[in-house]
């Protein structure tokens, strides 16, 4: 017994054994991807499709309403690889290659091919489509194949309970690349754009197949089976998020262990809790004011200092107020519970990020402020310039 | 290296110059072309054909309109413009310099 999926081309549909639906895909896509900057692709591509589409219709019957895999094979090895005539750059070397006696040969081949970058190896770019500051959340989430909306919950998150958030964006933004070609963008979700493009359009020509179907009989079988799969999606969807929901709980109690242990300790930590979050939020505010008006709460910053600078001591200073608190509340949850010991907020104070900022804000105050500093950086940098210089004569020397 | 491997680059070549025949002479869509070359040493595929007359349509050599066929959906027809008949009939002259030269140097 065969899965049957069932897809539409050109406005018609047909159901396809899954070996089969997935043949034609890769097929599809290998086509798609030789038209690249074709000025016609789509339409090429429609063409294809129609025919492959006609080429269905012949083998159907009354009594046989699937195409197997086979047949779906031969109509591949029938329509031949695409080539883009419009390139020549294939040159005679290919074309020796894909010539009309090639043809049944060339195109197992060119749907084995693309089989293996259906799982295309990933990538982490930022995605600037639907970003809303530089597209590092959009990257992260198409890298991780999670929904955007939880991983800018996490860097909010980040930001305002351990500081570090917003520093991890901004590095990020630096040295993550941008997935700027087409290319890029496939290895950045993983999925051929392509692919993922035939799929919404066999999705959307669900419901306009629907309207050209004339024959009433096959019109409910289809019907029928398209809900059952919609049915399906959503058995699965749900078993999914109650699944994420389990783990998640599970984890957060493993790695937390907050059991409070009596009445006195519970109301404690929610107190500190409480205060934590006060300090939070005011520390939101102020970052907010920082970002919207250049000055803390109409506190203007001190002449002179970038904003940067301004944000990593803002956030500083809100890490400094917490970590008491923190503590306490770390210790009023231990307290005699012999849970493991305190080692916990230590590390994130003393992270290596917040080395890092405070090591560009050392540097920063350096150079503005003794004469001797900004010489010995000036000489490094030109230094700097210089080995990077040297490194690129090498690696350009033949 | 057999003959036909050897000449695939000229068959290639001059597929655009069969295409422009085979449309010169009536209105057709894709399948007809095919099965008029189908017989010939210039057999070719969809996957070729669609490309190319894509290319040609650009370059408005050939134009196509949608003609309803008696089975399944509309089909796209194509004809030669002014510019393709043009240059059919400067390739042809080209086609039969070459084929004289062939046919005049040396023996057979």
């Amino acid at each position: 017994m065969n899965k049957v999926i069932t897809i539409n081309l050109n406005g018609i549909a047909y159901q396809l054994e899954e070996d089969g639906f997935e043949a034609l895909r890769a097929y599809l896509d290998a086509a798609a991807r030789r038209l690249e900057g074709n000025p016609d692709k789509a339409e090429i591509i429609a063409d294809i499709e129609q025919s492959i589409g006609d080429k269905f219709r012949t083998m159907l019957a009354a009594s046989k309403t699937v195409v197997v895999t086979k047949e779906v094979e031969d109509v591949i090895a029938e329509m031949g690889p695409v080539e883009d005539d419009a390139g020549e750059t294939g040159g005679p070397a290919s074309a020796a290659g894909r010539g009309p006696a090639a043809g049944a040969k060339g195109a197992p081949e060119s749907s084995s091919a693309p089989g293996g970058t259906a799982g295309a190896a990933k990538r982490l770019y930022k995605v600037r489509d639907g970003a809303m500051i530089g597209g590092v959340c959009n990257g992260i989430a198409a890298f991780l194949g999670i929904d955007v909306t939880i991983v800018r919950i996490a860097f909010v998150f980040m930001a305002f309970m351990w500081g570090t958030g917003a520093l991890l964006y901004v590095l990020m933004m630096i040295i993550i690349p941008s997935a700027n070609t087409p290319a890029e963008k496939t290895a950045a979700t993983g999925i051929p754009s392509t692919a993922e493009e035939f799929i919404r359009r066999a999705k959307a020509g669900y419901y306009d197949g629907m309207k050209t179907f004339r024959d009433k009989k096959a019109y409910r079988e289809w019907k029928g089976q398209f809900k059952r799969e919609m049915r399906q999606h959503k058995r699965d969807f749900k078993r999914g998020i109650e699944q994420n929901v389990r783990q998640w709980s599970q984890g957060w109690r493993q790695h937390w262990g907050l059991q409070p242990h009596s009445h006195d300790t519970w109301i404690a930590g929610s107190f500190l809790t409480l205060l934590i979050t006060i300090v939070s939020v005011v520390g939101l505010c102020a970052l907010l004011s920082l970002l919207l008006t250049g000055s803390i709460f109409t506190f203007s910053l001190p002449a002179g200092m970038p904003l940067w600078m301004a944000i990593i001591l803002l956030l500083l200073i809100f890490q400094i107020l917490k970590w008491p608190l923190k503590a306490a509340r770390y210790s009023v949850y231990y307290h005699g519970t012999g849970g493991p010991g305190y080692c916990g907020h230590g590390g994130f104070f003393f992270g290596t990020l917040w080395w890092v900022a405070i090591l560009l804000i050392v540097i920063w105050v350096a150079n503005h402020h003794s004469v001797r500093a900004h010489e010995v950086l000036d000489q490094l940098r030109h230094e700097s310039h210089q080995f990077v210089d040297s490194v690129r004569d090498w690696w350009d020397k033949p | 290296m057999s003959v036909n491997e050897k000449f695939t680059a000229i068959r290639k070549g001059l597929l655009e110059f069969l295409v422009l025949k085979i449309v010169s002479a009536d209105k057709v869509y894709v399948a007809d072309i095919l099965g008029q070359l189908s017989g010939t040493e210039f057999a070719t595929q969809e996957g070729t054909l669609y490309p190319l007359l894509s290319k040609m349509r650009r370059e408005e050599l050939v134009d196509y309109e949608w003609k309803e066929s008696e089975a399944g959906p509309p089909r796209k027809y194509y004809q030669l413009t002014d510019k393709g008949r043009e240059q059919l009939r400067e390739t042809s002259e080209y086609w039969q310099k070459i084929s004289g030269t062939v046919k005049g140097l040396g023996r057979d």
